[in-house]
């Protein structure tokens, strides 16, 4: 076999014989049902919802540092319902800059980078199979989420712009235009949610199916690499909480509309109900938006310290235990609003409990590299940063855990740190090294290592530039969601660090132009890829680079698991699933 | 006592712990400011001129207990991220790939696993049992019977007060009664609610303990005064009345709303002074009476 053959780059030409019938443009790259090219649709995708969401934390940075100062260049340009005259932003719409930042990037950025860009790239390619058990409903799901983020970001064009009571849209302020003044941009946001959870949805009953229904002959689910382990039970928590939302979603669009309520104080409503159904699917949500990236980041570990995952089962269990504890949590996100205070006991309980397999992974990954042989590429330095940064994470979430204190800091930056660390420090850390990681098999041409790192460096240490600091202007007890700090006499003397902190912010957008050249220029004109450039076990890296539509010639048979590297007695220093040990490999039971 | 919003800096108490601190971190901030100058960023005239980083200096009773526990978090993570970074870094400088040299073939060791489980487990419980035991022991015990009730309800945006009369009891309160008119739902059946009399600002005597009776009139919002170390979200459709505390410090502050509340939440506040107990029964006399002259001259309108 060729060893590029299938392309997913429009315009050049398909080597054809390894089809048994050409598809048409419009087949191959628009309604594609092939996995691994939805995949990558769905990677173009977030890339620019990813630039646009960036934009946005720009917007919110600039105000907060020169509070009420014009924006350069485009302040007059934009709508009056997001700047005044002069260009400066306005309170009314810097709430609307805050609450799009934080939806474009859970529901456009990160979660359909972990799940649409990874879970479908990686799940059929690693289990064995020749695509998701529903092509169709694959397809669906990449369009139904294109269309849902094209919903949310309309809402600029619309009266009053962007819906503005926070990415949570705590009723009754969401619920009544009245209230929020955005009654369209709200409208708005309730129906792209609604269909941004079909689209979960679908993937999510996609990917579920073919975990438990399609792996190769051998592929046990304790041979499954913890990327698929990660995603399979992701692919649970979406099933079970994004219904919620939706739910939550459609009551939010009749209260705001046709004068239902659910969620006002009046008539029988109930305001907290509201933030039970929200924090039910947010709660989850966090992990959902952490669980597949800790997959790929042991992948990336594993592979790049030679050395098996230290505590495989471990791992799963902690994986599984996460999932579980996630569902029972979200009353920490209540502490403080007016929920019972002895119900806020019970969930301070099950909060600190879920600590616990967060910080088994984080020592079994420090297993990983002790005694291994690291090699540094740019996707390792990301997936190491990702440890240092979800400890930090981790531990800033304890002290929210702890009621008492949570009392200070709920509701300041403290928790914007926290949340940062996690999902920026975490999950995104994650998704640039799985980027780089899996770039050669995705295009067939290897990324740039020395622009890489740059990237690497220049993102670890303005986001650690960015974010820390917020952790300090939290005990300062600077609110979240505030658009202009010096109002308040406790908050005058912290503006210095606020205007560090977007300073770093602005050096941390910009870190991303090196990443932005060097993916787009390597996918034309970077090395080409051999099949296995990281020497790796799972099967997907014993296929060509790119791999064909349908995946793999013969169904491959898996010996053993994903893991075996550095096996005392052979030559090479990694095993691949798809091949027996050699009579004088001696592998350990785990 | 009104108008003096900038006056919070005259009010610079000393607190040796806190400090400790503060020069902690100082090696940091200094490092940060220079940035700053040299980047040529203006540095506003500061209000706290010292522990920038950190937090206010605490003004309440339950914030020290507060402060200790966030102290004694602050101890542990520290040392838990210091620690485990110190050895995660260790490893990886050792560890780096050189000619030669294979990686260990280990699949891992399930008692190291059961111990890095027990621990944790058993740190994080004994912690939530302290956060518990503290949390009960703030909110949920009964205030001393001394304690002053004040009625605050917040709106869009802003927070209005109501001080009992004489009786020292407020009225009795419905939220169902809560309007623009009747900003705090007082019953107007009920005798005493007649003595009330409001206020724009949180006047508060020292050393006393001050319950308060939270509603909301229109969306959700926060109770907020960050050197009480105090938070609540207001609700409306519900009254929140478990909220207490002491103030320590004479002083003025500021409350704050903070949970976003709409386009005027950014400025939503209203101010506090903690006075004296003799500065407050001045105030509190100079108060009832102007009520009391007020209501006389409008008692042929009754409430409605």
């Amino acid at each position: 076999m060729a060893e590029i053959i299938a392309h997913t780059i429009p315009g050049e030409l398909h080597d054809s014989h390894a089809h048994p019938h050409e598809l048409s443009f419009f087949r191959k790259y628009i309604w594609s049902e092939d996995h691994k090219t939805i995949a990558l649709q769905y990677l173009f995708t977030s890339m620019a919802f990813l630039m646009i969401g960036g934009l946005l934390a720009m917007g919110v940075r600039f105000q907060l540092a020169f509070p009420n100062a014009p924006i350069p260049l485009i302040g007059t340009l934009l709508p009056s319902w997001l700047v005044t005259s002069a260009g400066a932003v306005q309170p009314g719409g810097y709430n609307g800059l805050v609450t799009m930042h934080a939806t474009v990037m859970v529901f456009l950025v990160i979660m359909p980078f972990l799940i649409g860009v990874f879970g479908n790239f990686l799940i059929p390619l690693q289990i064995g199979a020749p695509d998701m058990a529903f092509p169709f409903f694959n397809a669906l799901s990449y369009w139904l989420f294109l269309c849902s983020g094209l919903i949310l970001l309309s809402s600029f064009f619309v009266p009053a712009g962007f819906p503005a009571s926070g990415w949570t849209s705590y009723a009754p302020l969401s619920s009544h235009g009245l209230f929020n003044g955005t009654q369209a941009g709200q409208s708005f946001w309730c129906v792209g949610l609604f269909v941004n959870g079909l689209a979960s949805i679908a993937g999510a009953a996609n990917y579920i199916t073919t975990v438990i229904n399609m792996r190769a002959p051998g592929m046990s689910m304790f041979r499954l690499p913890l990327p698929v382990w990660a995603l399979f039970v992701t692919a649970i928590l979406l099933l079970l909480a994004v219904p919620v939302l939706s739910a939550a979603a459609a009551m939010l669009f009749f209260d705001l509309n046709f004068g239902t309520s659910f969620f006002s104080a009046s008539n029988y409503g109930q305001p907290l109900l509201w933030q039970h159904l929200f924090w039910f699917f947010g709660h989850p949500e966090v992990y959902i938006m952490i669980l597949p990236s800790m997959g790929l980041v042991s992948e990336i570990i594993a592979v790049n310290s030679r050395k098996p995952i230290f505590g495989y089962k471990a791992m799963v269990y902690a994986i599984v235990a996460i999932a579980v504890l996630g569902f029972i949590v979200w009353g920490h996100h209540m502490f403080v609003s007016g929920m019972n205070i002895v119900l806020s006991a019970t969930f301070s309980f099950s909060t600190v409990l879920i600590a616990v397999p967060s910080a088994i992974k984080t020592f079994n990954w420090m297993g990983t590299v002790w005694r291994g042989s690291i090699r540094y590429t740019t996707a390792m330095c990301f997936a190491l940063g990702f440890v240092s940064m979800f400890v930090i994470g981790g531990l800033s979430g304890i002290y929210m855990a702890s009621t008492p204190v949570d009392l200070f800091i709920h509701h300041t930056y403290f928790i914007v740190a926290h949340i940062h660390y996690v999902l920026f420090g975490g999950s995104l850390f994650g998704v640039f090294g799985a980027i780089y990681f899996w770039f050669p098999k995705m295009f067939g041409r290897m990324m740039n290592e020395t622009w890489g790192k740059i990237h690497f460096i220049l993102a670890f240490v303005f986001f650690n530039c960015t974010f820390f600091p917020m952790h300090n202007l939290g005990l300062n007890g600077m609110m979240r969601r505030i658009a202009d700090p010096p109002l308040y006499d406790h908050l005058r003397s912290s503006q210095p660090i606020n205007i560090f902190v977007s300073v770093s912010a602005f050096c941390l957008g910009l870190s991303t132009i090196p990443f932005l050249i060097n993916f787009f220029y390597s996918i034309f004109k970077g090395p080409k890829a051999p099949r296995n450039p990281w020497e790796s076990n799972t099967l997907e890296w014993t296929l060509p680079s790119p791999p064909v539509h349908g995946n793999f010639a013969t169904t491959p048979t898996v010996y053993h698991g994903p893991y075996e590297y550095s096996v005392p007695g052979m030559d090479t220093d990694y095993l691949p699933q798809s091949e027996p040990a050699p009579e004088a490999a001696k592998l350990a039971a785990h | 006592m009104l108008d003096d919003k900038n006056q919070s800096s005259k009010y610079d108490f000393p607190d040796s712990r806190m400090n400790e601190s503060q020069y902690r971190k100082c090696g940091f901030a200094a490092l940060l400011i220079l940035v700053l100058l040299a980047i040529g960023v203006p540095v506003h005239a500061a209000e706290r001129t010292t522990g920038l980083w950190w937090m206010p200096d605490v003004a309440s009773k339950g914030g020290d207990q507060i402060d200790q526990l966030t102290y004694f978090i602050y101890y542990l993570t520290g040392g838990v991220f210091v620690l485990t970074q110190i050895v995660y870094v260790y490893f990886l400088i050792k560890y780096r790939a050189k000619k030669g040299v294979r990686a260990t073939y280990s699949h891992g060791n399930n008692q190291l696993e059961i111990v890095w489980t027990a621990i944790p487990t058993a740190i994080f419980i004994g912690l939530w049992g302290y956060s518990n035991h503290m949390w009960l022991d703030i909110l949920h015990k009964e205030p001393p019977p001394d304690t002053m009730q004040v009625g605050v309800t917040a709106y869009q945006f802003g927070f209005s007060f109501q001080y009992p009369g004489a009786s020292g009891n407020l009225g009795r309160s419905d939220v169902k009664l809560l309007s623009a008119s009747n900003l705090f739902g007082n019953d107007p059946n009920d005798p005493i609610t007649k003595e009330d009399f409001q206020s724009s600002v949180l006047e508060l005597p020292v050393n006393k303990p001050v319950r308060i009776r939270l509603n909301s009139r229109d969306v959700i919002h926060g109770f907020y005064i960050p050197q009480f170390r105090i938070y609540q979200d207001a609700v409306p459709g519900r009254t929140i009345d478990w909220v207490w505390f002491i103030p320590t410090k004479v002083g003025s502050f500021e409350l704050a709303c903070s949970q976003l509340c709409g386009s005027g939440h950014y400025n939503m506040k209203a101010p506090i002074e903690v006075v004296s107990q003799a500065d407050f029964d001045k105030w509190y006399k100079g108060k009832l009476a102007a009520a009391a002259s007020a209501s006389s001259t409008s008692a042929a309108a009754p409430a409605k």
